[in-house]
């Protein structure tokens, strides 16, 4: 979001343009939205990087802040997957195509990509916070991107098969060769063809070697939480794990005090930190 | 920070009624007024009923004319879109407002201002605001100023400096524009000078020492898991008044107010349990204890992080209003106690 003498609170006029559910049981769904006016669409990628949120609004019922979904190189367009959970998000799921809806972002800083080209990446995702590393995978695995990074390594786990996100392109990318993919599932399945287990565990199996790597990881807390030391035993220092958290939040910009970290705001100074700055943090998530 | 003076003049209490109705033909004169058994900063009116003499801050901060209550800060249209919420604010002198209460709102510049995107419902406030601050002649019994590092006559962010002397303030301007407000006053001879400076000094000097800040960021922050937090917040009701009425308590809820067709924003409290509830149900401070620990490490460990500033300027309400005694003086004494390893960074 650019400091364009606007103020920082009112939201930008976009509109739906398709939707669609991402899960079997019908809680996530899948919002892509167009802008209104072209202004907000080159200001918008002007600043944006993969990581980033943004809060979406429904006059009446208020704001929400979720990860974007989708890669600047896909189109003038942004995706949002949202979980059904409260009043907004449930206004979020009754829109269709063509409806108003406003926005404000990006927000936050994304994932440190400069920092971290010419390395491997492995990127550990879990349940419906795998929407900024989808978008993270959309762009490294760009062919205008690929040749910066190292081998890529994606470990994706869910409750049930049916609450994998973006299944066409992960199914697609299962036949890549220039990526190695381990999905995984809680408990068995039938026809189920790859890991059963929690993502902790798989990324002990799997085993990702930490040279001249980076390792991101977004889950549930309680993922994040037994991730974080599986990497660190496979040898991954603090400085190369990577986690973008997740706190209730307001106005976005670090103004409104929620969404504190000790003296750092997730919205703003987040929300993504290395395990190293988050060492030297208060555990107060 | 503004602390030079430009002149030193003299006002004599009994032209106060004179000198208000001149203000007002410029500015909305902003005063310490009853408001039923409180006080409170309002607009001053043919009705206003004055306290200039009340010993104390007024109940209510006057951050609450920067950051009110309860604020618009978003309009929707027909349309389906959005517009900035339209403010007019009048050019406004707020006067007697207390030297703590004066350095809280220059705290809070900090978030509205310099970091980040600018806060333009603030910005346009403060533009448009001159500040007369009137000193505290009696140290007040609540407060502790001078422990934080501020004291009863700090000039930070005022435009003019009161200093009661009976029937008469010394008044010091300190900006431009607070000189102007007392244009054609007569200037103050030595002897009244040295009498305000001595007044200045002595109620310095007689405000006690409330606790030593000496390592208190290190002990807080160290001592992040100990049973303290525990035992300092065992009598607390989480009524959440200490935040409502601390002058640099800024958090803000944003709510829709579907009729109006406004979001606003409103003062909330990380006293509350709801403050932190997240949509998945789990809460990173779920108890009294961890918010109570959020409260004080604010203030004392990560404002010292931010600015290197304590987030606390003494004004001593939440001692004064806490419903069942609870003592942030105490709480820090306290902590005094606590084990702490010196840090070696820097």
């Amino acid at each position: 979001m650019q400091d364009n003498g606007h103020s920082p609170y009112t939201p930008i006029s976009m509109h739906i343009l398709r939707t669609y559910y991402e899960s079997t049981d019908r809680s996530l769904k899948t919002l892509e939205l167009s802008f209104d006016h072209a202004a907000d669409s080159q200001e918008f990628f002007q600043a944006f990087n993969p990581g980033q949120f943004c809060l979406l609004s429904v006059a009446g019922k208020g704001e929400s802040a979720l990860g974007v979904a989708s890669a600047a190189w896909e189109g003038d367009f942004v995706r949002f997957t949202a979980q059904k959970m409260g009043s907004v998000t449930s206004a979020l799921h009754d829109l269709k195509a063509g409806d108003p809806i406003g926005m404000r972002g990006p927000l936050g800083n994304g994932f440190p990509l400069e920092d971290w080209k010419g390395k491997d990446l492995v990127i550990i995702g879990g349940g419906c916070a795998f929407s900024t590393l989808y978008a993270l995978t959309k762009h490294v695995h760009h062919p205008d991107n690929r040749d910066d990074y190292g081998k890529l390594t994606l470990v994706y786990g869910t409750r049930t098969s049916g609450l994998c996100m973006y299944k066409h392109d992960i199914a697609a990318w299962h036949e890549n060769e220039d990526m190695e993919i381990h999905q995984a599932i809680d408990v068995p399945e039938e026809n189920w063809l790859h890991h059963v287990g929690y993502v902790p565990d798989v990324v002990r199996q799997v085993a990702p070697s930490p040279v001249n790597a980076v390792a991101v990881v977004c889950g549930p807390p309680i993922m994040t939480k037994f991730t974080l030391p599986a990497l660190e035993d496979l040898g991954f220092s603090p400085e190369t794990i990577f986690t973008s958290l997740e706190k209730r939040m307001k106005c976005g910009i670090g103004k409104c005090g929620r969404c504190n970290l000790g003296p750092k705001y997730i919205c703003k100074d987040g929300p993504v930190f290395s395990l190293a700055e988050l060492n030297a943090l208060p555990a107060d998530l | 920070m503004r602390k030079e003076t430009i002149m030193n003049l003299i006002l004599e209490k009994q032209a106060l009624p004179a000198l208000f109705q001149s203000w007002r033909e410029h500015y909305d004169v902003y005063l310490p007024q009853k408001m039923e058994r409180f006080s409170h900063f309002m607009p001053l009116s043919d009705e206003s009923v004055l306290v200039t003499d009340e010993p104390h801050n007024t109940r209510i901060p006057p951050k609450a004319l920067f950051l009110p209550m309860t604020e618009a800060l978003v309009e929707f249209t027909r349309f389906g879109s959005y517009e900035d919420a339209k403010q007019t604010i009048q050019p406004r002198i707020v006067f007697a407002i207390r030297p703590c209460d004066a350095q809280a709102v220059q705290l809070l510049d900090t978030s509205f201002i310099q970091e980040g995107y600018v806060d333009p419902f603030w910005v346009e406030k403060r533009a448009k605001t001159i500040t007369i601050g009137l000193g505290c002649h009696e140290p007040c019994q609540t407060g502790f100023c001078t422990t934080v590092g501020y004291g009863p006559f700090n000039k930070s962010d005022l435009d003019v400096l009161l200093t009661d002397l009976g029937d008469l303030y010394l008044v010091e301007t300190i900006s431009e524009a607070g000189e102007k407000c007392f244009q054609g006053f007569p200037t103050a001879s030595d002897e009244i000078y040295e009498q305000a400076l001595m007044v200045q000094h002595d109620t310095h000097d007689q405000m006690p020492v409330a606790f030593e800040t000496e390592n208190l960021k290190e002990k807080l922050e160290q001592n992040f898991n100990s049973d303290y937090w525990e035992e300092i917040s065992q009598s607390c009701l989480g009524c959440g008044v200490c935040t409502f009425l601390c002058p640099t308590c800024f958090c803000f809820d944003i709510v829709d107010e579907a009729q109006r067709k406004e979001r606003v924003r409103n003062w909330d409290t990380c006293m509350f349990r709801t403050y932190s509830l997240e949509a998945s149900g789990h809460n990173p401070r779920p108890s009294r204890v961890e918010r109570t620990r959020q409260r004080l490490s604010h203030k004392y460990v990560y404002w010292l992080d931010q600015i290197n500033q304590i987030g606390c300027t003494g004004c001593g309400r939440c001692v004064r209003y806490c419903p069942v005694g609870l003592d942030i003086r105490a709480m820090l004494r306290q902590a005094q106690t606590l084990p702490f390893e010196v840090s070696h960074a820097g």
